[in-house]
């Protein structure tokens, strides 16, 4: 009954390698995300004050569908979406400014602005998207011209920013 | 005698064929995928983090082996997820977020970074289980669509 070293040798060895084999072992799993539709905004409609006179304030209303402007924003339906604006203090003709004191904003999710919601646009709102993924939003504003205001044609840029 | 050498080398070398991976006791050491970790919807510029702790959207894997072996924990992870069209999506992994549970309960673990290898113990009936969550951090133009990757757990029994 006697075993060879070699047999002995190739006995330890292939234990060896089995025990090491043994040792170690491992799997995976899968990390899943879907990515909705990312927003989209277009500057729809000017702000439009028209004719405006040296001391006569002129307001155009967040209703007013012609001279209001307006935003349409698209992303993904049925999801909360947060408005911001940045808002300038005047309009600038050259060196000629000409103050905004007032500002109002709707929201709809159509562009009747039927069932709108009224909001402040210096505090910003947080609307909802449409079943379709749509919104649309409307800002008003007043000017205050002075007695000796100068003429020309005065502009701003009014921002607003929609993030999820 | 030469035939009992033989005779040991064939029964050796078959044995060495086998496949089962067994462990010292001759029990089945097997890791085992059981949930990954789902981010579900998720907004362009909004990151979206998955605790280890949620019990439905944490990754799993379960261990099974011989009782109070310790084991080494040492993750491969992916540092995005792939999109449609070639997108990719960071994907990013807390000094936290990976949790092992002797127990196998998911509200009773012990913490640690999965960016390092752990050492941890199997309980009395040779299982334990590992928890991971993470971060997607999808930029704001983030192309919509489904995005996934693969998180690999390789456990080790220590001697």
């Amino acid at each position: 009954m006697r075993i060879s070293k070699l047999s002995l040798a190739v006995l330890a060895l292939v234990i060896s390698a089995s025990a090491v084999q043994a040792q170690t072992n491992n799997a995976s799993i899968t990390a899943t995300a879907t990515v909705q539709t990312p927003i989209n905004v277009i500057g729809a409609q000017q702000l439009s004050f028209g004719n405006v006179f040296p001391g006569v304030n002129k307001t155009v209303a967040a209703t007013d569908l012609t001279n209001a402007g307006r935003f349409d924003v698209t992303g993904q339906a049925s999801t909360p979406v947060t408005l911001s604006f940045t808002l300038p203090a005047t309009l600038s003709a050259g060196a000629n400014t000409m103050p905004i004191d007032t500002y109002t904003g709707i929201h709809a999710d159509n562009v009747a602005q039927t069932g709108g919601t009224a909001f402040n646009p210096v505090t910003g709102a947080s609307p909802t998207l449409s079943a379709t993924g749509g919104l649309f939003v409307w800002v008003g504003a007043r000017v205050v011209p002075a007695t000796n205001q100068a003429q020309g044609v005065y502009t701003a840029n009014v921002t607003m920013t929609v993030v999820y | 005698m030469k035939l009992l050498s033989w005779f040991v080398i064939g029964m050796a070398l078959l044995g060495a064929a086998l496949p089962p991976v067994v462990g010292a006791q001759g029990k089945p050491f097997t890791v085992t995928g059981v949930r990954g970790v789902i981010f579900g919807a998720v907004l362009p510029g909004v990151p979206r983090v998955i605790s280890r702790t949620d019990p439905a959207n944490s990754g799993q894997f379960d261990i099974k082996g011989v009782k109070d072996t310790q084991v080494q924990l040492t993750f491969a992870l992916p540092s995005a997820m792939n999109g449609p069209a070639g997108a990719q999506m960071p994907i990013a992994f807390g000094s936290s977020d990976a949790g092992y549970s002797q127990a196998q309960v998911i509200g009773s673990q012990i913490g640690f970074d999965p960016k390092q290898p752990f050492t941890g113990t199997l309980s009395k009936n040779g299982r334990g289980s590992v928890f991971i969550g993470a971060t997607a951090n999808p930029v704001a133009n983030q192309r919509a669509g489904p995005y996934t990757a693969t998180i690999t757990l390789t456990v080790t029994v220590l001697p």
